[in-house]
């Protein structure tokens, strides 16, 4: 039995570092790339039929169920054929990645508005308030309060998912920590460390939307 | 009269259009999503690089047809272990939740929410290259790859059935004590089969993206699909086709479970509402 090390932690601090930033700006990159493709995939869903509804549908349907690393690998491989340019890796994971998280994000958008009881919207109808503000506030602050623990959901998905994009050698934190354990054979010490930094970020995010559940659903009541 | 109560609703209620197949397909293309098709449609023609797309050749997927149909069962097989130890273990885990066990409930709290709220991949790098390392014995890929996807599933899986035991209906529990059922016979027939019903949506889901996870196993060369496709792509060069033909595979397998799901929820439901 080895000894636990914490000293191969703190050698390799500076690396795991730069890992860190690696898989804060996948995150937040994709998040925002995916909100942009959740709204307008979701806004074709509402229109209920059409052309355009259907492609939404295939889209949302589609990205959800093809894996994070195989659709890394494909649009790695495949970019090629669309533009000519072989894409960086950071670039096929951030695509990768921002498609499936507009996939995720339509759904919780379209059940965010869906949520909303249908009254509400036909009250300010007839209380007389245009469209505009019908959506600004009544139906989307609404929304918004309901979509709240999803989001967390999906940003912790988001999280999780940026770990696979080692595998196409984006240096981020799994990256970085593999590297610097496979040079001093110290995967374990390396891995608790990643391990819990992976926690110390996704265990507050459950917690806090467990807590928004509850309180949704108190009010539900 | 009854009667004429039913002929005035059938009376306000609006005839019915018939519309036929051609006026359906004219109705759903309506000009925007046209005009958007075809804006789509010109721009991706001048960016496709034909002249790449031309050297393209499916043929090969037809030559390893057979290896990736195997690996792709080697996927299925792979999940479907992980997921039956995994609502095995999560299942026991909830219902002990629900027992007075006092300290020991925090134990199987911090496992739930440990296994839950880390990445599948660093799980898996720490129990292939980490565990060896705190028990002296080291597993094959593949058990690696087993055991992970087995704890994170169980811890999923716990949550679930917690769930899914407290929705079940106080009546029932009420009526557990009313019929003096001892412990065990409460718990396996009439708790537990309610319980299991409830939890059959959330189940689709996770088996979902348990079997996207178990992509993952392919860095540790376990021999499921995305191993045999990263091999197929280096040895033949063709990681278009072999790439595209894995993510067709996983689509299908994925849309086959929801599929699945959905019979399965229909069917139970039934059941559930002839008790």
């Amino acid at each position: 039995m080895m000894q636990f090390e914490f000293s191969a932690i703190t050698r390799s601090l500076p690396e795991l570092w730069i890992g860190v930033q690696y898989t804060l700006a996948l995150v937040f990159i994709s998040l925002a790339g995916g909100i942009v493709l959740g709204l307008l995939a979701c806004m074709g869903r509402l229109l209920g039929r059409g052309l355009l509804a259907w492609t939404c549908v295939t889209y949302i349907v589609t990205f959800r169920a093809i894996p994070e690393m195989v659709l890394m690998f494909w649009i790695y491989y495949c970019a090629p054929l669309l533009g000519g340019v072989r894409p960086s890796s950071i670039i096929a994971a951030l695509a990768a990645m921002s498609l499936t998280a507009g996939a995720l994000l339509a759904e919780v958008f379209r059940g965010g508005i869906g949520g909303v009881p249908r009254g509400q919207a036909e009250a300010a109808r007839s209380l007389g308030l245009s469209e505009f503000w019908v959506w600004r506030s009544v139906i989307l602050p609404q929304a918004f309060r309901i979509m709240i623990p999803a989001l967390l959901g999906v940003t912790a998905l988001m999280v999780k998912a940026s770990g696979i994009a080692s595998t196409v050698g984006v240096t981020e934190l799994v990256y970085q920590a593999s590297v610097t354990a496979g040079q001093s054979y110290r995967y374990l010490e390396l891995f608790t460390a990643v391990g819990l930094f992976y926690f110390g970020i996704l265990f507050p995010m459950s917690m806090v939307a467990k807590f928004y559940e509850r309180k949704l659903a108190l009010r539900a009541r | 009269m009854g009667s004429t109560f039913a002929e005035t609703e059938t009376a306000v209620a609006p005839p019915r259009k018939k519309t036929s197949a051609l006026q359906r397909l004219k109705q759903s293309f309506d000009i925007g999503s046209v005009l958007l098709i075809a804006v789509i449609a010109i721009g991706g023609y001048n960016l496709i690089q034909w002249s790449r797309v031309s050297t393209l050749d499916f043929g090969i997927i037809v030559d390893y047809g057979p290896a990736l149909a195997k690996a792709a069962g080697m996927t299925l097989s792979v999940t479907a272990v992980a997921l039956t130890f995994g609502l095995l273990i999560g299942v026991g885990l909830a219902v002990f939740l629900e027992l007075p066990i006092g300290p020991f409930r925090y134990l199987i709290i911090a496992h739930i929410e440990i296994w839950r709220n880390t990445p599948l991949i660093v799980q898996l790098f720490w129990v292939h290259f980490g565990m060896p390392a705190l028990t002296g014995i080291s597993t094959t890929a593949i058990q690696s790859g087993v055991i992970a996807l087995t704890l994170q599933s169980s811890a999923y899986l716990a949550d679930i059935a917690s769930g899914g035991i407290r929705a079940v209906p106080q009546g029932q529990w009420d009526a557990i004590k009313a019929l003096a059922l001892p412990g065990r016979t409460g718990w396996l027939q009439v708790i537990l089969p309610q319980a299991l019903k409830i939890m059959i949506p959330p189940l689709g889901n996770l088996a979902v993206s348990f079997l996207n996870g178990s992509a993952l196993l392919g860095l540790l060369s376990v021999g499921e699909l995305m191993t045999v496709a990263t091999r197929i792509s280096n040895f033949t060069s063709k990681p278009v086709e072999v790439m595209s033909t894995v993510a067709l595979l996983y689509l299908v397998i994925n849309l086959f479970i929801s599929y699945l799901t959905n019979l399965l929820e229909r069917f139970a439901g039934h059941r559930y509402d002839a008790v």
